[in-house]
C-alpha cells in the first residue's frame, strides 16, 4: 500500500501536472494567498432586520413586491405551516414563546451594556499600547532635549576654562605679590635692626664720652679754682644788680 | 407530530440518520480558534475574556503541576456550558442530559486524577482518606467512609449533572403541557402557570451554567487534592 501511495505522490508531484492543477483551481481558491498584512475587520456586522433576517432578503424582494413583500412571505409561510399542521402546536410552542421572550428581553436590555463592555476590553488593549508608545516617545523627546542641552553646555565650556584660567592666574599673581611683600618686610626689618644697632652704638659712645669729659672736668676743678669762680660770680651778680637797679630807677 | 414528554431525551435522528455527533460537536463550531489578529471582533473578544477569567478563577488555588490540566478543564467547561444552554432552546437535544455522556466524562476524568495522585504522590493521596483533626478512635470507620466517598465521586459527578438537566427539562415540559392544556379551559390558571414556566426557564438558564461550573470546579478540587 505504501508503494501505491508513493506512485500516486510521484504522479501528482510531476511539475507540469501540479502546476496546471493549481492554475485550474485558482478561481476556487478563496482565502488570501499572503499571511500579512491581515485584511481589516469591517466596523459593523451585516445589517439584519428584527435581529434575525438579513437586510439582503428585503432588498432582493423589494423590486418585485415592495416593502411589504418579505412580511407577506413570512406570514404566509407561518400560516401555511400551521394550517397544514406541518408545524404542530404542542407544549414546546409554549416553551418556545417563553424562552423567546426571555432571550429577546435579555438582548434588548443588556445588549448595549455587554457590547460596550466588550468594546472597552479592546479599547483598554489599544490604550495600553498607545500609552506605552506615548511614554516611549516622550522619553525619547526628553532625551533629545537633554542632548541638545549637553551640546549647549559643551559650547560654554571654553568660557568656563577661560574663567578658570583667569582665576588661577590671579591666584598666582596674588601669591607672588604676597611673597614679594613679605620679602620687602623682612629686608626692611633687618636693615632697621642694623640702623638701631648703629644708633645704639653712637649713643653709647656719646654717653660714655660725656661721662668721661664730665668726670675729668669735675676731677680737674681744684678747690681754689672753685673759690675764685664763686667770688667772681658774686662780683658779677653785684654789678648786674646795680645795673638793674639803675635801669629800674631810670 | 405529538411529542411525548420523553421525546426530547431520545437520541436525535432524521430519516434514520443519527444527529448525535452533530449535537455533541456543536460547541466546537460556536467557538472559533484564535485568529492572527491583535484586536478581534466582539464575539471572539468576549469568548476569550470569559475563558481567561474562568481559567484563572479555577486554577488559582491549584499548584503549578496541576496547571497542565488547564486546557482540558477549561474546554470541558465551555463544552458543558454550551451544551446545557443550547439545550434550553426548544426542540433541541441536550447531550448532557444523557447519563452515558456524563458518566463517561465524570468517570474518566475522576479516574485520571486519582491515578495521577496515586502514581506521583501515593502517601499524600492515601492521606486524604483520613481527614486532619479527627479523633484517633474513629480512624477505622473514617477510613472506610472516606473510601466509599472517594468511589462515589464519579457517580455523584455524572448523576448530578444528568439529574439536574433531566429534571429541569422535564419540569419545563410538564409546565408547558399544563399551560397549553389549560389555555382553552381555564385561561387565568394558564396565565399563572405561564408565569411559573417563565420563572422556571430563568432557573433552568442559571442551572445550566451553574451545573457546568460545578462539574469543572469539583474536578479541579479533586485535582488539587491529588497533584
Amino acid at each position: 500500500m505504501l508503494s501505491r501511495l508513493q506512485a500516486i505522490s510521484v504522479k501528482v508531484t510531476d511539475p507540469f501536472v501540479s502546476l496546471s492543477l493549481v492554475q485550474a483551481s485558482r478561481s476556487l481558491q478563496t482565502s488570501s494567498q499572503r499571511l500579512a498584512p491581515v485584511p481589516p475587520l469591517p466596523d459593523h456586522g451585516g445589517k439584519v432586520r428584527h435581529g434575525l433576517i438579513p437586510e439582503e432578503l428585503f432588498e432582493f424582494l423589494y423590486p418585485k413586491t415592495g416593502v411589504t413583500g418579505p412580511y407577506m412571505l413570512g406570514t404566509g409561510l407561518i400560516v401555511y405551516l400551521l394550517s397544514k399542521e406541518l408545524y404542530v402546536i404542542n407544549h414546546e410552542t409554549i416553551y418556545a414563546i417563553c424562552i423567546g421572550t426571555i432571550i429577546v428581553y435579555g438582548v434588548k436590555k443588556y445588549g448595549a451594556t455587554v457590547a460596550a463592555f466588550i468594546d472597552s476590553i479592546n479599547e483598554e488593549k489599544v490604550a495600553k499600547a498607545q500609552a506605552a508608545k506615548d511614554s516611549h516617545i516622550s522619553f525619547l523627546t526628553e532625551a533629545i532635549e537633554n542632548e541638545k542641552k549637553e551640546q549647549w553646555r559643551v559650547e560654554g565650556r571654553g568660557m568656563l576654562f577661560d574663567a578658570k584660567r583667569n582665576n588661577v592666574a590671579m591666584l598666582l599673581e596674588t601669591n607672588y605679590r604676597e611673597r614679594q611683600h613679605m620679602v620687602t618686610n623682612e629686608v626692611k626689618r633687618r636693615l632697621d635692626y642694623q640702623i638701631a644697632l648703629q644708633h645704639l652704638n653712637r649713643r653709647l659712645q656719646q654717653e660714655h664720652m660725656i661721662n668721661w669729659v664730665e668726670k675729668n672736668v669735675i676731677s680737674s676743678i681744684t678747690p681754689q679754682q672753685e673759690k675764685e669762680s664763686i667770688a667772681k660770680c658774686i662780683a658779677d651778680l653785684k654789678v648786674l644788680a646795680k645795673t638793674t637797679q639803675a635801669k629800674a630807677a631810670a | 407530530m405529538t411529542l411525548s414528554l420523553f421525546d426530547q431525551f431520545l437520541s436525535p435522528v432524521v430519516c434514520w440518520i443519527p444527529l448525535v455527533a452533530i449535537a455533541i460537536t456543536l460547541p466546537w463550531i460556536l467557538f472559533p480558534s484564535p485568529t492572527t489578529r491583535w484586536l478581534n471582533n466582539r464575539s471572539l473578544t468576549s469568548q476569550n475574556w470569559f475563558l481567561s477569567q474562568a481559567t484563572s478563577q479555577i486554577f488559582s488555588p491549584i499548584n503549578p503541576p496541576g496547571h497542565k490540566w488547564a486546557l482540558l478543564l477549561s474546554s470541558l467547561l465551555i463544552f458543558l456550558a454550551t451544551m446545557n444552554t443550547a439545550g434550553l432552546l426548544p426542540y433541541t437535544f441536550t447531550p448532557t442530559s444523557q447519563l452515558s455522556i456524563n458518566m463517561g466524562l465524570a468517570g474518566a476524568l475522576w479516574m485520571g486524577v486519582v491515578i495521577l495522585g496515586m502514581r506521583t504522590q501515593p502517601t499524600h493521596s492515601l492521606g486524604h482518606l483520613l481527614p486532619e483533626g479527627a479523633p484517633a478512635l474513629l480512624t477505622p470507620i473514617l477510613v472506610i467512609i472516606e473510601t466509599i466517598s472517594l468511589f462515589i465521586r464519579p457517580i455523584a459527578l455524572g448523576v448530578r449533572l444528568t439529574a439536574n438537566l433531566t429534571a429541569g427539562h422535564l419540569l419545563i415540559q410538564l409546565t408547558s403541557t399544563a399551560t397549553l392544556a389549560m389555555l382553552t379551559i381555564m385561561p387565568v390558571t394558564a396565565i399563572f402557570t405561564g408565569i411559573l414556566l417563565f420563572l422556571l426557564t430563568l432557573l433552568e438558564a442559571a442551572v445550566a451554567l451553574i451545573q457546568a461550573y460545578v462539574f469543572v470546579l469539583l474536578l479541579s478540587l479533586y485535582l488539587q487534592e491529588n497533584v
